[in-house]
C-alpha cells in the first residue's frame, strides 16, 4: 500500500469511529468488511457515501465504484478498496 | 443525512444530477440503496442529464416507521406530498416490484404530477384473478427454501405478516445460523424488516386499495413494463401491454424479480432507452404520444 493509501485508509477509519453511533471497538484497517465485519446494511453503505461527499466536499461517483466492485465478483468491500477509489478523486483531511 | 417531514413523519432521501425530474420507488422490504448501491441513480443522471429522486416508502430504509398507511393508495398520496415539498411538479416514476404499484397509482390519485410511469417486474393486488399463482411464486419459494436451512418455516404461501413476525421472535441462535446461509447483507436485510412486524405493512402491501383493473385501463400516461425474463408475472405484462392505452413492455433476460439488482447491466440499457424516449415525449407539450408495441 503506497503513503496515499494508507493515509485515505487512516481517514476513513477516522470517520468510520464515530459514524452512526456504531459501537463496533475492534481494530479496522484496510482488509476490515464493511458488511461483514462492520455490520453495515445497505442503507449505512448510502448513508456513509454521503458523509464522505459531505467530507470532502464534493459529490463522489460511488455508482461506478460499486458497480466496479461487482463486475469483479466482490460481494463485501473492504476499507482499502474504498480508500483506493478516494485516492483517485479527493485528498485526505487534516482532521 | 436528507430528510423531510411531511404528513406526521420523517422520509428519507438521496437527489443527484441536474434535468428533468424521475423518481425512483424501490420494492417492498428493500430501500433507496437498491437505485443507489447499483449505481443506477448515478448512471441516470449522468447519462441522461436527469434529476434523480429516490427515497424510502415509511417503515422501510432510514424513513420513519408508521403503524399503518402501507396500501398503495396512501403510499401514492405520501409521494405526491414529497413530490410537493421537493417542488417538484411532475416527474416520469419509475417502480421496482410493489414500487411500480405505488408509482401507478400515484399516476392515478395525482395525474398532473406523472409524466408517465415505468414498472419493473410488478405485481398488482387489483390483479390477482389474472396471477392465480402468485401466492406461490418463486422469489417466496426461494426464500422459504433459504430460511428452511436454519429451521426457519415461513409457509409456502406468501404471507410478510408471518414473515415479520416471525423475525422479530427469532433467538440469537437463529440469527447465528441464518448468518453462513444468508450472507451478511441478506442477514441485515431481513433484521431490517423487524420493525414492520408492529404495522399493517403485511397484509395493506397485498391490498388492491382501489387500483383494480377497471382503473388501471383508465391511466392516460405513457408506461413502460419492464418484466423478467423468467417472472412470474408475465399475465400481468400481458395485461398492461394490452389493456393500456399507452403501454409497451421490455423483457430483462436472464432474471427472475430481481432484475435492478441481479442484472444491472442488462437492466439499466432498457431503462435508460426507456426514460429517454419518455422524456423526449414528455417534453414535447401538446403532442400526441405515440403508442410503441415492442416485444
Amino acid at each position: 500500500m503506497n503513503h496515499a493509501t494508507d493515509t485515505m485508509t487512516q481517514d476513513v477509519i477516522q470517520v468510520l469511529r464515530c459514524f452512526q453511533q456504531r459501537e463496533y471497538s475492534g481494530p479496522m484497517h484496510a482488509h476490515t468488511r464493511f458488511f461483514g465485519d462492520l455490520g453495515f446494511s445497505s442503507i449505512d453503505a448510502v448513508i456513509l457515501g454521503e458523509t464522505l461527499d459531505e467530507r470532502y466536499g464534493k459529490k463522489l461517483p460511488f455508482g461506478s465504484f460499486l458497480r466496479e466492485l461487482r463486475d469483479r465478483g466482490a460481494e463485501d468491500i473492504a476499507i482499502g478498496d474504498l480508500a483506493d477509489f478516494l485516492c483517485r478523486h479527493v485528498t485526505p483531511r487534516e482532521s | 443525512m436528507p430528510r423531510i417531514e411531511r404528513r406526521g413523519f420523517a422520509t428519507y432521501y438521496q437527489q443527484t444530477g441536474s434535468g428533468p425530474d424521475v423518481v425512483l420507488i424501490h420494492a417492498f422490504t428493500s430501500n433507496l440503496s437498491m437505485w443507489v448501491l447499483t449505481g443506477i441513480a448515478e448512471a441516470l443522471a449522468q447519462n441522461l442529464g436527469l434529476r434523480v429522486t429516490s427515497y424510502d416508502m415509511r417503515g422501510h430504509g432510514a424513513t420513519y416507521v408508521t403503524p399503518s398507511g402501507y396500501d398503495s393508495a396512501t403510499l401514492a398520496d405520501d409521494l405526491a406530498a414529497l413530490m410537493e415539498a421537493w417542488q417538484m411538479p411532475a416527474a416520469i416514476v419509475v417502480g421496482h416490484s410493489y414500487g411500480g404499484v405505488v408509482a401507478m397509482h400515484t399516476a392515478v390519485r395525482h395525474p398532473d404530477r406523472v409524466r408517465g410511469v415505468i414498472v419493473a417486474d410488478s405485481y398488482f393486488p387489483g390483479l390477482s384473478a389474472i396471477e392465480p399463482s402468485m401466492p406461490h411464486a418463486e422469489p417466496w419459494r426461494d426464500l422459504q427454501r433459504t430460511l428452511s436451512r436454519a429451521g426457519i418455516e415461513i409457509g409456502d404461501q406468501v404471507d410478510f405478516s408471518r414473515l415479520f413476525a416471525l423475525i422479530q421472535d427469532l433467538t440469537a441462535d437463529q440469527w447465528e445460523a441464518l448468518d453462513p446461509i444468508l450472507g451478511p447483507s441478506g442477514t441485515r436485510w431481513l433484521g431490517h424488516l423487524k420493525p414492520l412486524a408492529t404495522t399493517t405493512a403485511g397484509h395493506e402491501a397485498f391490498e388492491a386499495a382501489g387500483l383494480t383493473a377497471d382503473i388501471l385501463r383508465t391511466i392516460r400516461q405513457p408506461v413502460v413494463g419492464l418484466y423478467d425474463e423468467h417472472s412470474a408475472f408475465l399475465r400481468t405484462s400481458a395485461f398492461l401491454q394490452d389493456e393500456l392505452p399507452s403501454c409497451c413492455v421490455d423483457l430483462v433476460p436472464g432474471a427472475h424479480h430481481l432484475a435492478p439488482l441481479d442484472n444491472t447491466a442488462a437492466f439499466l440499457p432498457l431503462l435508460e432507452k426507456h426514460l429517454a424516449r419518455l422524456t423526449t415525449a414528455a417534453g414535447i407539450a401538446g403532442s400526441e404520444y405515440d403508442r410503441p408495441r415492442m416485444a
